[in-house]
């Protein structure tokens, strides 16, 4: 069943819905918060209060709009890496704002499946100096001068680096046409196997 | 910048990840508000950066989290339902003199009269009370069952599709010689694009995976899968694949943990389609 249809039955206080789309995203979820807090308590606590938060707020969710596991995995970030480095969260957490356009379908699990083996080797192929630099961007949010700062290397050299890791990432994880054509297939059927 | 726009795209990834600061930021942020074009852009560099949460070394979220999620979830919608039938008490008339003085020397007969009755309404109240906790939980309880269970019987068609199918090859996968005990087998159906994976291996060491791969009769292998046995547990599952592709053999490589793109490590399992 598609994420949309999920959340409209959520929107009708069907609570089994909320069940299947924690099922559905709770262990990347949880993998991307225990990478980033390295605390498992910390990490629930961020997890729950997320779905929770799609429980009260589902209403707004506009599929037309981007995707859900693609908004899931933007909020858990933001909130752990806020909770990591003491400060509030960033603005743009409800499910009306920060658009997000998934490049694969998240729905299915094969397109899943692909994607941990895409995105593996999309980070791994990169030189060890960039997939560091990328690292401590995403799981330590950290910006160009923090990184800089922390690995004693000059700033522009980062920069260098950094762009250098996003183009490649980019470039690794541009959809196929049959990835495509499948994930258009899978959403237009809802069949998430 | 360029007509506004940002000069390289990589920016927008770049504004996504957290890492550009002050002025960057700023140009970045006031842009995408005006320019529906780079919105849609930044959206998709959202999109991809979301992705590396895929990087993450996988950690199962405990069951029990869900469990207090849904506690939480239960809690909140339990009294609105409550709140919804209880009576309304703002609705009598506004009481005169003589109905009062009247009021008193009735209320003190019947405050006699009815104290038992009060006390018994209140031990009834508590009860039910308790029944309808208890009814709550017992119906919260009903609600995650019936989930689990559609999720069984939606498993459960596609299992009954694949089986029913004519076309249906059914594959077993025996070890390669020198490569330890166990065996596998798979379930597969070309013009559905369905494969059931049923198999029994040992545990992988720290840092490796096993991967599933169609061999097809023309073309690079297909991942139709990564797995990490746990000890004495028999794996299965069903996986989608791309529909219409005529497999020469399926097998089960040794892989880095996470999986390969391509078949790199050892044959585990393998079996040829008749």
């Amino acid at each position: 069943m598609p994420d949309a249809a999920l959340v409209e039955r959520i929107v009708q206080r069907d609570e089994s819905a909320l069940a299947l789309l924690y099922d559905r995203y709770a262990g990347v979820l949880s993998s991307v918060l225990n990478r980033i807090l390295r605390d498992t308590q910390a990490a629930e606590e961020i997890l729950q209060d997320i779905f929770y938060q799609l429980w009260r707020t589902a209403s707004r969710f506009d599929p037309s709009r981007g995707s859900l596991g693609g908004w899931l995995l933007v909020i858990a970030r933001n909130r752990a890496i806020s909770r990591l480095r003491k400060r509030n969260p960033a603005g743009g957490e409800e499910l009306s704002e920060n658009q997000v356009v998934a490049p694969a379908n998240l729905e299915s699990l094969v397109a899943k499946r692909e994607l941990l083996v895409r995105v593996k080797a999309a980070v791994d192929s990169l030189p060890r100096e960039q997939r560091d630099v990328l690292e401590l961007a995403y799981f330590a949010g950290m910006t160009h001068s923090e990184i800089a700062r922390h690995t004693g290397d000059p700033l522009g050299t980062v920069k260098t680096r950094l762009r250098t890791a996003v183009e490649a990432l980019k470039h690794n994880l541009q959809p196929s046409d049959e990835t495509r054509q499948r994930d258009l297939g899978q959403q237009a059927t809802g069949n998430n196997p | 910048m360029t007509n506004g726009h940002p000069t390289r795209e990589e920016d927008f990834d770049l504004y996504a990840l957290g890492a550009l600061e002050g002025g960057e930021r700023q140009v970045v942020e006031a842009h995408v508000a005006v320019c529906a074009d780079c919105a849609r852009k930044l959206a998709e560099a959202r999109g991809r950066v979301a992705m590396l949460a895929f990087a993450a070394p996988r950690v199962e979220a405990s069951p029990l989290a869900k469990e207090r999620l849904m506690a939480r979830v239960r809690a909140e919608t339990a009294p609105a339902r409550r709140a919804t039938t209880a009576p309304d008490r703002h609705g009598g008339r506004r009481e005169t003199e003589s109905d009062v003085t009247r009021g008193r020397l009735f209320n003190r007969w019947w405050a006699v009269a009815l104290t038992p009755v009060a006390v018994a309404l209140v031990f009834a109240t508590i009860l039910l009370w308790r029944q309808n906790e208890g009814l709550d939980r017992e119906l919260a309880n009903e609600r995650q069952s019936l989930a689990s269970l559609q999720r069984e019987i939606e498993e459960a068609h596609h299992v009954a599709d694949l089986l029913a199918a004519r076309d249906t090859v059914v594959v077993p996968l025996m070890p390669m010689p020198g490569m330890g005990k166990g065996m596998g087998r798979v379930t597969y159906n070309a013009h559905m694009g369905m494969l059931m994976y049923d198999g029994d291996l040992a545990p992988t060491a720290a840092g490796k995976s096993y991967q599933l791969w169609l061999m097809p009769m023309h073309g690079a292998p297909i991942n139709a899968g990564v797995f990490n046995p746990k000890p004495g547990q028999v794996e299965h599952w069903m996986i989608e694949l791309p529909a219409g592709v005529a497999p020469k053999e399926f097998a089960v490589t040794l892989e880095p943990a996470g999986g390969m793109p391509h078949p790199t490590g050892p044959k585990v399992l393998a079996g040829a389609v008749a």
